[in-house]
């Protein structure tokens, strides 16, 4: 298991990270979302003994392997852990040196090595590039050689910060089945960084979010776990969340995760003459200042929504808590996945 | 124009007529420069990578030292050393003043602050996700340095040979600690400055341009050393 406890990180004595304790377990998927600067690429890299933090201590199976009075982490220790970084590098030579690279430095056998990278370059699909370099190849090419260089040491921990950001919608499937059928394979815990929601919801058993370094104490926003119903017209679905039905466009029927992006919602005093399906009536429970310019309005229309606002936006409505509000948005902005 | 084409001609006949002694001033500064760039760039490279490489109390002063030690004056290290070499100094027991080692240490002492302080920006010039790369992967401490090293290469190769043409085109501490001794002691510089005192202006030059051939055979080595420059 691995494990943050009790962990402030500084840089220039800025904290950009405090958390308690965050835990990755044995075989676990785990997703942390956020905007961006939330402290996820931060995150990772202390869960990677690559930053020794400035307070608190890393544990790995329950052992302190990297803190604020420890000495830094080893090899040994940073062996069993490996990290993809959001706009991963390969080192000076060929994409097959890249695969062979930490094999090599665990001493593996030249046989093993190169049934390992023929192995790992067939499940990621580029055995056509393993002779490259990589000036030859695209950035996509380069995030799912940087994923299988991590697959192929097999390590407990995967740790993958944003590892489809640069792939077109085929490669980040292809990734995304590799990582399934690795975790089927063997216990291979995968923490991911994303802010793309469905990202995190397509991985993770566990959806941690993260703002301005702090985990925050709910999931992220307007997310509900639904039962999508087989009858509807046409592609409109009219979905139960709480006391209030959500008109989604979706063809999909059962089981489901539906979300609001809180930017798609509009709000106002009033309901407003427009196209939009879903027109819910409330009251403000909380205005947030999220971050410089933007206010998130949490409010309480049957369920509790958030929406995103500028500061401006919010003084002109006159927004209060308690005071009236109108969330309205379309059917087509709902997410259903 | 006379006076430098009289003085061009010369050289060129000393040259290939292979005299002894041009020669011998020759063999002895590639020895003292080889030697020296070994010294100086084996320890300052290592010093460069951890200026730039490990945060440790004290590094940013470090940093300075080394970058003040880049402007020491030639001479003042070879008077120093002096004090130190000379009978009564506390390094006299080794009895190596006005000997090829003094000027390889002189050298040394010269050159080790411009392999160290050009390392360290060689290696801060390294994508920093290269680093962390070869460690999430699994490596040590000097796989990784290795890695990094493999990156900066070009820079590295730069150091060296600016470390080199440093030691090879240094005159004031290797006249002050070697005595400019003939046969003994007299380099490619110290030679080419009695010489050009004494009127020898051929002389003189010919042993500038042996100077500047051993700075373009070490480029053209260490350029051949890198191999193709492909990533």
């Amino acid at each position: 298991m691995l494990e943050l406890v009790g962990v402030r990180h500084r840089y220039d004595g800025r904290v950009v990270l405090d958390i308690e304790r965050f835990t990755v377990a044995p075989g676990s998927g785990v997703a942390i979302v956020g905007p961006n600067g939330s402290g996820k690429s931060t995150l990772l890299r202390l869960l990677a003994l690559l930053e020794r933090p400035s307070e608190g201590e890393v544990r790995l199976d329950g052992v302190v392997v990297a803190g604020a009075k420890a000495p830094s982490a080893g090899p040994a220790a940073r062996r069993r852990i490996t990290l993809v970084e959001q706009r991963p590098v390969l080192l000076r030579g060929s994409v097959r040196e890249n695969l062979e690279f930490g094999l090599q430095v665990r001493g593996i056998r030249r046989t093993d090595v190169n049934r390992r990278v023929a192995s790992v370059a067939a499940r990621l699909g580029i055995t056509p590039l393993l002779q490259r370099r990589r000036h030859e190849l695209s950035d996509g090419e380069v995030q799912r050689v940087a994923v299988a260089r991590a697959l192929a040491i097999e390590p407990d921990v995967l740790l993958l910060d944003e590892p489809a950001s640069s792939a077109d919608r085929a490669a980040a499937q292809t990734l995304y089945r590799a990582l399934t059928e690795e975790r089927a394979r063997r216990p291979l815990a995968v923490c991911l960084a994303s802010h793309q929601l469905e990202d995190a919801y397509r991985w993770a058993d566990d959806v941690r979010a993260l703002a301005e370094g702090r985990l925050s104490p709910v999931t992220p926003e307007n997310l509900f776990r639904v039962d999508l119903p087989s009858s509807g017209s046409g592609e409109l679905k009219h979905v139960c969340v709480g006391t209030i039905e959500i008109a989604a466009a979706t063809d999909k029927t059962g089981p489901a995760i539906l979300a609001v992006p809180p930017t798609d919602i509009f709000v106002s005093r009033e309901p407003l003459a427009s196209s939009a399906r879903n027109v819910f009536t409330g009251r403000v429970t909380r205005l947030t200042h999220q971050r410089p310019g933007a206010v998130q309005v949490t409010a309480d229309v049957g369920v509790e929504l958030v929406a995103v606002v500028t500061e401006e936006a919010a003084r002109d409505l006159g927004l209060t808590p308690g005071g009236p509000v109108v969330f309205s948005f379309k059917a087509s902005a709902v997410r259903v996945f | 124009m006379d006076f430098l084409g009289e003085g061009l001609r010369r050289a060129v006949a000393l040259l290939l007529s292979g005299d002894v002694e041009v020669y011998g001033i020759a063999l002895l500064t590639l020895k003292i420069g080889l030697i020296a760039t070994v010294f100086a760039c084996g320890l300052g490279i290592p010093v460069g990578f951890v200026l730039a490489t490990r945060p440790f109390w004290g590094r940013r002063a470090a940093l300075t030292v080394v970058n003040t030690a880049l402007a020491f004056p030639t001479v003042v290290v070879g008077l120093l050393l002096y004090g130190l070499l000379s009978r009564r100094g506390p390094l006299g027991g080794v009895a190596w003043l006005y000997t090829w080692q003094a000027i390889v240490v002189g050298d040394i002492v010269l050159a080790l602050p411009i392999a160290a302080a050009l390392a360290a920006a060689a290696v801060q010039g390294v994508d920093p996700r290269i680093r962390r790369t070869a460690e999430t992967l699994g490596a040590g401490r000097w796989r990784t340095a290795w890695t990094v090293a493999r990156e900066a290469r070009f820079a590295l190769a730069a150091v060296i040979t600016t470390a080199f043409g440093h030691i090879v085109a240094e005159i004031g501490s290797a006249m002050t600690v070697g005595g400019n001794i003939r046969g003994q002691t007299r380099t490619l510089t110290t030679a080419v400055a009695l010489y050009t005192s004494q009127g020898d202006f051929g002389l003189a030059l010919a042993l500038g341009l042996i100077l500047l051939l051993l700075a373009l055979l070490v480029n053209v080595a260490l350029q051949a050393l890198q191999g193709r420059g492909h990533a």
